[in-house]
């Protein structure tokens, strides 16, 4: 080995022993504790099954989590883009001064604390929060509505948190189309909204396929704001996974889930990361 | 696209949803000017009596403590194992190069809940639950990509001419690195740096496994603060790390602008 070379190693060294150690080996060790067998009462065994996953894919009160939260993800994911997409238009349109405003106010709440923004909604959504505080002095109510610990609440606030991504994925992707394309369309008399669906939407595809695999990922792996919005009862897959380990101390079965849920999150950016790079490489033929 | 003003409903519909994004976090910090003992919007009187409660407290103290001690050396020592990575993978130094790079990124595309239970499980089996440093280095481990991704963008921005100029005129690698490139990253690692302090200092879902009953961060304490129900200090502790967030950010500015994204 040349010098060069030592030289290399010895600065990618601190690194990569840092991921082997503290990402590569716990991840391999769970794969194992997901095949253990496990007795209640008796904790984990000595004995190599695939009972966990059985149960986990069999049982109806796992299938129902597991439901829930792919459910909430497609939701969430459905949320951002209607929301995000105008924002988006709204911000490439908009003045030099307005723009930087506006992406300001984006990326704030993106940088503020998803346990404050969790607690910021329970405010608003509380019984006896914003909302139904407001609605119910204007006499629009007279019980107050159950936003909270329950899918709505969850919505909201997972929508509310994931949607700056959704936008700064959408505007690069926007504004990356040709003038002149929209301008060919509309010379040709195409109407404004057939443009729009047909040339706009079409041509803005890679942005939203990554925007809304990114969102949809973020949610099904979300645990602080299903716990703090969702409540103790409404549960999903990453709050099973932390009650497993942290209450149930069934440590097989929460590994089991957890790598469900590496699974479907590593399979869907895989599959995304393949159908952009077609799609671009379909626009250049 | 067609550059076009617009339309008086486009941005009626953008600024409600920009209301939408932001009402969380003001929320938050109106209620904890409060007068009263509850949570209440907008706040009746103001004072700031919640935020010299939370300061003096000694869990919140001790909380806050925590968060700062473990964000600046998560975030420090992210910068000197991903800035050293970056450059030998930049400059092709070690083989393997696609390899070592997927897998300083990978904990960014794992659910942050599994990092956090496999690494639950694996400190147990080895007896280091509630180590301090074991903390830092699982923060170090999810704050990384983000400087490796920002150092290696800085890398493949620069001229490699000024770095063999100053090689030719007698220095050698590492004054180069220390007097050209070096300097020419710092925006780069700024920004990265930034990322990742903001990044160790809001997480949760990982750092929740490895704390003892006796440890806490200040994200930790609120989320675990609010199943015992709610009061203006939980509001006053959010404000404090919003306003921690808001200074970094601002010095940042200095050295980023955040627009030139776009």
């Amino acid at each position: 080995m040349n010098s060069s070379r030592w030289l290399g190693a010895g600065l990618v060294l601190p690194a990569t022993a840092l991921l082997l150690l503290l990402f590569l080996a716990p991840t391999l060790l769970m794969g194992l504790m997901s095949l253990r067998n496990y007795t209640a009462g008796t904790g984990v065994g000595s004995d190599w099954t695939i009972a966990n996953y059985l149960s986990v894919l069999t049982d109806g009160f796992y299938i129902e989590i597991m439901a829930r939260t792919l459910f909430l993800g497609l939701v969430v994911t459905l949320a951002t883009l209607l929301l995000g997409f105008p924002l988006a238009l709204f911000i490439l349109r908009s003045s030099p001064a307005v723009q930087t405003l506006t992406i300001l106010l984006v990326i704030f709440p993106l940088l503020c604390n998803i346990v404050v923004r969790s607690f910021g909604w329970m405010v608003l959504l509380s019984p006896n929060g914003v909302i139904n505080e407001t609605l119910a002095s204007l006499g629009l109510i007279a019980e107050p509505l159950d936003l909270m610990y329950n899918l709505t609440g969850v919505v909201i606030g997972l929508t509310q948190i994931y949607l700056p991504f959704m936008v700064l994925l959408l505007v690069p992707a926007l504004q990356n189309i040709p003038a002149d394309v929209e301008a060919a369309a509309l010379g040709l008399r195409a109407s404004r909204p057939r443009t729009f669906a047909t040339i706009i939407v079409p041509l803005a595809l890679p942005g939203i396929i990554t925007g809304s695999i990114l969102v949809f990922v973020l949610t099904i792996s979300a645990l602080v704001t299903p716990r703090m919005l969702g409540g103790p009862t409404y549960k999903v897959m990453a709050t099973q996974i932390y009650d497993e380990f942290m209450t149930n101390l069934n440590w097989p079965a929460g590994a089991a889930l957890a790598f469900i849920l590496t699974a479907i999150t590593l399979g869907l950016i895989w599959g995304a990361n393949r159908l952009a790079a077609r799609y671009t490489k379909g626009l250049q033929a | 696209m067609i550059p076009r003003k617009p339309t008086l409903l486009l941005t009626l519909f953008a600024l409600l949803v920009l209301v939408f994004m932001n009402a969380p976090t003001v929320v938050v910090v109106l209620a904890s000017f409060t007068k009263t003992s509850y949570l209440t919007v907008p706040p009746q009187g103001w004072t700031l009596d919640w935020f010299s409660e939370v300061l003096t407290d000694r869990g919140y103290r001790r909380a806050i403590s925590t968060s700062l001690t473990l964000a600046a050396g998560a975030t420090a020592l992210s910068i000197l194992l991903g800035t050293a990575a970056s450059y030998a993978l930049h400059h092709r130094l070690v083989r393997g190069r696609d390899a070592i790079l997927s897998l300083v990124m990978a904990p960014l595309v794992f659910p942050a809940v599994v990092i956090g239970v496999a690494l639950l499980q694996y400190i147990s089996m080895l007896g280091f639950r509630g180590q301090f440093w074991i903390l830092m280095l699982a923060h170090v481990l999810i704050t990384l990509p983000y400087v490796v991704r920002s150092a290696m963008s800085s890398l493949t921005g620069l001229n490699p001419q000024l770095e063999e100029a100053a090689m030719v005129l007698g220095s050698n690698r590492f004054e180069a690195f220390r007097l050209v490139t070096l300097p020419l990253l710092k925006p780069g690692l700024v920004a990265g740096g930034i990322f990742s302090f903001v990044t160790s200092l809001d997480n949760v879902p990982v750092t929740i496994f490895l704390l003892t009953p006796r440890q806490t961060t200040l994200p930790v304490k609120i989320f675990a603060s609010v199943e015992h129900g709610v009061d203006p200090s939980i509001a006053a502790a959010s404000t404090l790390l919003v306003a921690g967030t808001a200074i970094a950010l601002i010095l940042a500015q200095k050295w980023v602008s955040f627009t030139r994204f776009f």
